[in-house]
């Protein structure tokens, strides 16, 4: 039974067209090929500005154990109103998926799933490829897709320097009220979400 | 010798009584082989349709070091369920798909309770306050009633192992019992 089941499991897995490729690893660390995992006992959602800087530090210690470089909402609000980045030579990735994509994005993001990679990856590398500066989110907070994205990218090709994390990531960036565009890439930017 | 002989020494009224409670007690068997089966076909389900989210969750519990073996588990683990609640439903091998079933569910129960009591002790708060998604496919629960639940089906499949279940069952064993049992 046991036998026949798991043939089956892997078999479905193996047809299904979301299934995992057992092969790769999701979560790299960005130095060994163990699998990444985030803080078992991590605590309750904070509030509080002290344990909101604790938390930011933790992410930042986090992105900088993988060989990336963080960066916190104010830089991330700067490169956004850089003149650069209407020339593209500062590019935001959006790495939370398309259906959160789709729902509201920092706007001229352009989207780039770690987990499918393959669906995006041509139409982010070279706008990457161009840019002098490469700002990487995804939800923020626990979230590593950023990061995995990040990795993905610099294994691509793309150099360590230029590639940058926004550890806050979306959460923070709608938290402050900043603006939205919803829809597919260079929809018009809607106003900022309310909570 | 007057009326109808009581049949197998039994008076008609107890024999009667004694099938309708068999009936009841069948009955009662195949609504716990559908309700575990199904149960097991939807959560499946719920996980299949999404396994990177899946894979997240099962990352949590730190239960391998291997990229591959975490991604076989969540890549498989919920087809698994699938297949073994399909056969339960169907009445397809019953006693086996239970106990791969009670298999699964131990195992998953004793990890889920110890990353509560991780999550406990990290929040400061009562053990049934601890409420998180366990990868369960029911999406955040509470731990004290996901732990309720899981007992429960665990004495269902247990129930089902011990032989019960087999009505409208279509192939109960698959492999045919040996002559003279």
């Amino acid at each position: 039974m046991a036998v026949a089941g798991a043939a089956f499991a892997f078999a479905a897995n193996e047809l299904s067209p979301r299934g995992l490729d057992l092969a790769r690893n999701y979560f790299p660390s960005g130095a060994g090929s163990s699998v990444a995992r985030p803080n078992a006992s991590a605590p309750a959602p904070v509030t509080t500005a002290t344990n909101e800087n604790s938390a930011a530090a933790e992410i930042d210690q986090r992105v900088r154990d993988k060989g990336l470089q963080p960066l916190d909402r104010l830089q991330t609000e700067r490169l956004f109103h850089d003149p650069r980045y209407d020339d593209g030579l500062i590019v935001f990735v959006d790495a939370r998926g398309e259906d959160d994509y789709h729902d509201g994005h920092i706007p001229g993001a352009y989207e780039l799933d770690p987990f499918h990679p393959d669906k995006d990856m041509a139409n982010v590398l070279a706008p990457c490829q161009i840019a002098v500066q490469v700002v990487v989110y995804c939800t923020g907070g626990d979230c590593e897709d950023a990061d995995s994205a990040a990795l993905l990218l610099r294994d691509a090709g793309i150099s360590r320097e230029k590639l940058f994390v926004y550890g806050g990531g979306f959460t923070d960036w709608t938290d402050h009220h900043l603006p939205v565009a919803r829809g597919e890439r260079n929809s018009p930017a809607a106003p900022a979400q309310t909570k | 010798m007057n009326g109808v002989a009581p049949r197998d020494g039994v008076a008609p009224e107890v024999a009667g009584a004694g099938s309708w409670r068999a009936n009841a007690f069948a009955l009662g068997a195949v609504a716990a082989r559908w309700l575990l089966g199904g149960l097991f076909v939807y959560t499946g389900l719920e996980k299949a349709a999404d396994p990177v989210a899946f894979l997240k969750l099962v990352r949590q519990y730190d239960l391998v070091q291997s990229a591959y073996l975490l991604n076989a588990i969540a890549g498989a683990l919920p087809w698994f369920e699938v297949f073994c609640g399909l056969l339960l439903v169907t009445g397809v091998a019953v006693r086996g798909a239970a106990a791969a079933l009670v298999g699964v569910l131990i195992p998953f129960t004793a990890v889920v309770w110890h990353r509560a009591l991780v999550l406990q002790a990290a929040r400061g708060i009562p053990f049934c306050a601890v409420k998180f998604n366990c990868g369960c496919g029911t999406g955040e629960v509470f731990i004290c009633g996901k732990l309720l639940e899981n007992f429960a089906l665990v004495l269902l499949g247990v129930w089902l192992i011990a032989g019960c279940g087999r009505k409208w069952s279509w192939r109960y064993s698959v492999i045919p019992p040996a002559a003279g049992k």
